[in-house]
């Protein structure tokens, strides 16, 4: 390029004066500019800033009403109805005056607490706050007549979920409520702003996004003192689609019934597809009091109660599982031809093994018995015999199979996965060896952790011919299937499942669960006690409500044709064939339209037998003896 | 590549000082902005941006203007290239064409960067026309360059980016030589053009912005509906503003655009005319500046360069703040230095690059 050498001789002066031309130009707008601002803002800036104080657009959302749900069979569960809301609009932290106070003596709420979160509120000073939720129509028509003395005050229409069953669905539907500040901050969930209603528990909180409709937009012209002087604009809101679960709300209002004063969990589902048809936890809470913001002394009353309302007991309770937990031993003793169903034990009331004595829970002793009589009877004296002959790692490993210790992965939030005492956790969490004498006390449902949902599971594994469910509510949202993991085929040999079905039937035939006995319909079920206390304990007070064992009864039914399986699980109720079994029996009866004819329920056969209560075991140190670890049963 | 150390000597550091407080009190007034809205951390990504291009002004300052003039032709050539290949493939976004898709979702806005390339090509063909004076007809080769560059801009469609290149054009032809009279007959040209323009080439949505700047009362709620908005944000603003995060007009949230070609507006607003003379006030002082290094450079080429660039930033600062005033129709065009958006922030320090660079190569050597 020639420029570089020619540069020298370029006579720029030209250049330089006219550069010099548009720089006083552009100095010129630019100062030009400065004074149109002068112009604008100070000498028109009253004008403007009145204009700013009497024109403004506000943006405020119409909330979209949730999807409704509905059950099984089309009946409502939870809908939205209309609620007014009293509000206030706040332009400035300290423009309200005595409004807040002379309101709340039209309408009484406390107006430091509204005060309180008015001046919580970050950035803009302009919010509209909710002053007094789901107002009676008394509120409405005081605030209404006082637009023009009290012009901050104004009443919106919001839709509130509303759950006609109230307590009965708490613990499956849950309950909806305003965001939290965590959860906002948390980002629990995507995309929404301060104010939104969402799922706090069960299926509103796991189905949250899928039920949530998308608000609409209301653009309103307020005027300096931020009421509403004309609507601009307005984007209608788009609702929540429709979900039908998979509840059956006659199965459900039977649950209630039967569950009534008492504490504990049931849940019943189709042993085919893992649809759960009832689901219940209680005591409870009203869900409704959540929709339109609980009140601080009432959530405070649910989480001090005893009872503890608030736990969602069939997912979140662990319990021993007692003898229900010979539904296992036989599986697995049956499927590892351990035993067959004709191998006999003696139990004489006792077993010496690993030198100390174990005793049965009748201490005159069942006699020889087979599997089928022993599960009947629930002796433990067998099942002493099949736990040391299967050893802990295969106990292990079929209770893991079905299930324990782990979430069942039923469509609800904060599952909890239980505990299963072996080997592995042993060294895992104790550093410390296993003795075979734990083995023991493992065979008859000690040292693990269950749900009701995940023994549920097992009665339904037996029920459908050996397939492990995924429990779940959803049915389809929005008119589309919800889809979950099928059925998993465990491998179990028919004749396994259908000696355990047979030992079953008898249990209520003619075993601990006489007392869910129905006419015409073959029930096949098994009870189960889970201790609470020590032995020692209980005798000091036999009477405590709060030392009696926890009773169970897990069940599924017609036996040939199963439709329902369920689990009872009734807390300090004892015996689970005195306490579980009738509340059991109870239900199917009713679900079934047939008579109960267990005892108590109808004229009592001679000498129902009595439920075990497990005996406090004390594992000693001891090496296994020669001759019992090599002893065959028959 | 390596700079020669006695050239950071004659850097200058008020001009760039002077950008680097612009653009930290755009990244606050972004903030201000947007922080209550429902996409924030937009000044994190600001500051990014910002950091990016200072980096890449360092490599502009690096290079010797004169060749980079040099190699205006292939630059040209390349940006023409990639404004075709926008138009034809870009993403449609908000019914324009404007962004070119990088690698991982980065967007680049080419036009930004078009029209510095422009300023190159303009500086060039100019300075070898070696006579005194020009007349129309010299004009025609490179008046016949930046109107396809711009023609190319406007269809995506970026008016307010097409609208920089008539600055530019026209100031570095005037300080080539262009008679006097050939000046009027450009605009009379020009504004032939622009009637035929106004007739057959602009759509609706374009004239009826035109009509309600004139009469922004027709349509409160639409077109004008920018306009009073401002308008009221600014004179709103008083002597003293609002206070930070407290312009009632920025903060409910109807101005639109506020924290990319109204980001003025917000600041008027809320810092009030003390804001405004001191924002305006920087400004002045580094267009000042670059007008100075155009009347210090060695050479025309320099000279041409660093007026054409300055053209380009006055008229894009005094378009915008004139417009948040209310004083000329809504356009799409960013204020440079401080308005969110990175290829905005890439293009105005590569602008304020290409000025050090001729004024830090004045001395013969």
């Amino acid at each position: 390029m020639g420029t570089a050498r020619v540069r020298i001789y370029e006579d720029l002066r030209t250049v330089q004066r006219r550069v010099g031309v548009v720089q006083a130009l552009v100095a010129l707008v630019l100062a030009g500019l400065l004074v149109y601002f002068w112009h604008l803002q100070v000498i028109r800036g009253k004008y403007f800033r009145d204009l700013a104080e009497n024109n403004r657009i506000r943006a405020l959302p119409i909330p979209a009403p949730r999807g409704p749900l509905f059950d099984r069979k089309g009946r409502i569960l939870a809908e939205n109805r209309s609620s007014f809301n009293v509000v206030v609009t706040s332009e400035r932290k300290d423009g309200l005056g005595g409004a807040l106070e002379r309101l709340s003596r039209l309408i009484s709420f406390d107006p430091a607490e509204v005060r309180e979160r008015l001046n919580n509120t970050q950035g803009p000073r302009f919010r509209t706050v909710v002053v007094k939720a789901d107002a009676s129509d008394e509120d409405v028509a005081t605030i209404e007549a006082r637009r023009l003395e009290e012009p901050e005050a104004s009443v919106d229409v919001v839709p509130l979920r509303s759950y006609p069953l109230g307590v009965g669905l708490a613990h499956s539907l849950g309950y909806v409520g305003e965001i939290s500040d965590r959860q906002l901050e948390s980002g629990a969930f995507e995309k929404l702003e301060a104010g939104s209603i969402v799922g706090q528990a069960g299926v509103e909180l796991q189905y949250n996004r899928e039920l949530m409709g998308r608000d609409g937009l209301r653009r309103i012209v307020v005027n300096s003192r931020g009421v509403e002087v004309t609507e601009a604009e307005r984007k209608a809101p788009l609702d929540g689609p429709p979900a039908t679960l998979t509840i059956d709300l006659d199965l459900q209002a039977a649950v209630v019934e039967a569950m009534a004063g008492k504490s504990g969990s049931v849940v019943a589902i189709d042993p085919n597809s893992g649809e759960i048809l009832a689901y219940l936890s209680t005591p409870a809470f009203d869900p409704n009091a959540f929709s339109s913001g609980i009140k601080a002394s009432e959530w405070a009353e649910l989480l001090k109660d005893p009872e503890k309302p608030l736990m969602n007991r069939p997912i979140q309770g662990g319990y021993a599982p007692g003898s229900t937990f010979k539904l296992v031993d036989a599986l697995a003793a049956l499927q590892e031809r351990v035993i067959t169903p004709q191998t006999k034990f003696n139990c004489p009331g006792y077993l010496s093994v690993y030198n100390t004595v174990i005793r049965c829970h009748k201490e005159s002793g069942h006699g020889t018995v087979d599997m089928t009589q022993a599960i009947a009877l629930s002796c433990n004296v067998y099942f002493y015999n099949v736990g040391i002959r299967l050893e802990i790692e295969r106990l292990s490993r079929y209770a893991h199979m079905l299930g324990f210790a782990q979430p069942t992965g039923v469509d609800l939030p904060h599952e909890l996965p239980g505990l299963f005492q072996d080997p592995e956790w042993k060294m895992r969490t104790q550093q410390a060896r296993w003795f075979p004498a734990e083995t023991v006390s493992v065979a008859i449902g000690q040292a693990m952790s269950v749900t009701p949902i995940q023994l549920l599971r097992v009665a339904a594994v037996v029920a459908n011919g050996g397939k492990l469910v995924t429990p779940h509510f959803m049915k389809a949202v929005g008119g589309r299937p919800v889809d979950f993991p099928a059925p998993k085929d465990l491998g179990f040999r028919p004749e396994v499942i259908a000696a355990v079905r047979e030992a079953m039937l008898s249990v209520v035939s003619e075993g601990t669960g006489m007392r869910a006995k129905l006419e015409g319909i073959q029930v096949a079920g098994k009870t189960g006690s889970a201790q609470v206390v020590t032995h020692a304990r209980l005798e000091t007070n036999k009477h405590a409500r709060e030392y009696q064992p926890h009773g169970w009864f897990v069940c599924f039914a017609p036996a040939e044709n199963p439709k329902v399986a369920m689990v009872v699980m009734v807390e300090h109720g004892t015996a689970g064939g005195t306490s579980a079994a009738p509340v059991g029996g109870q239900i199917l009866s009713r679900y079934f339209g047939v008579r109960a004819i267990g005892p108590g329920m109808t004229p009592p056969p001679d000498n129902p037998p009595v439920e075990p209560s497990p005996q406090p075991l004390r594992a000693q140190v001891a090496p296994p003896s020669p001759a019992l670890a090599q002893a065959r049963p028959n | 590549m390596a700079i020669d150390r006695r050239l950071l000597f004659n850097i200058d550091w008020g001009c760039l000082g002077a950008a680097l407080i612009l653009m930290g009190i755009g990244v606050a007034t972004i903030l201000s902005a947007t922080f209550a809205g429902r996409n924030t951390g937009l000044e994190i990504k600001q500051l990014y941006a910002v950091a990016l291009g200072l980096a890449g002004m360092l490599v502009v300052v690096s290079l010797d203007y004169r060749r980079l003039v040099d190699r205006a032709p292939v630059l040209y050539l390349a940006a023409v290239g990639v404004l075709v290949y926008v138009l034809a493939f870009g993403p449609r976004i908000a019914g324009t064409r404007r962004w070119f898709m990088g690698p991982g979702g980065f967007q680049v806005q080419p036009s930004e960067f078009a029209k510095l390339v422009a300023a190159l090509l303009v500086a060039k063909l100019f300075a070898e026309a070696k006579k005194e004076t020009l007349g129309v007809v010299d004009l025609l080769v490179p008046g016949a360059a930046v109107a396809l560059m711009a023609v190319l801009i406007a269809a995506e469609p970026d008016l307010g980016t097409a609208f920089t290149l008539v600055p530019l054009f026209l100031t570095v032809a005037f300080l080539a030589g262009l008679r006097v009279r050939a000046i009027v007959g450009v605009f009379l040209v020009m504004m032939i053009v622009g009637s035929l323009g106004w007739m057959f080439a602009l759509k609706e949505y374009q004239k009826s912005r035109i009509y309600t700047f004139l009469d922004p009362n027709l349509d409160p709620r639409g077109a004008g509906y920018q306009k009073i908005q401002s308008e009221i944000a600014v004179g709103s603003g008083g002597m003293a503003g609002k206070g930070y995060k407290q312009g009632t007009q920025s903060q409910l949230g109807y101005l639109p655009a506020r924290h990319t070609d109204f980001i003025f507006s917000v600041l008027a607003e809320e810092n009030g005319f003390v804001g405004v003379v001191a924002v305006l006030g920087l400004y002045m002082f580094i267009l000042w500046r670059a007008f100075e290094t155009a009347q210090m450079a060695r050479d025309r080429v320099g000279a041409f360069l660093a007026a054409g660039i300055a053209a380009i930033l006055s008229f894009q600062v005094v378009y915008n703040v004139a417009m948040v005033a209310g004083l000329v129709p809504v356009k799409g065009l960013p204020l440079p230095l401080m308005s969110y958006g990175g290829s905005s922030v890439l293009s105005s320090l590569f602008a304020v690059g290409l000025i050090l660079n001729v004024r830090m190569r004045r001395f013969a050597n």
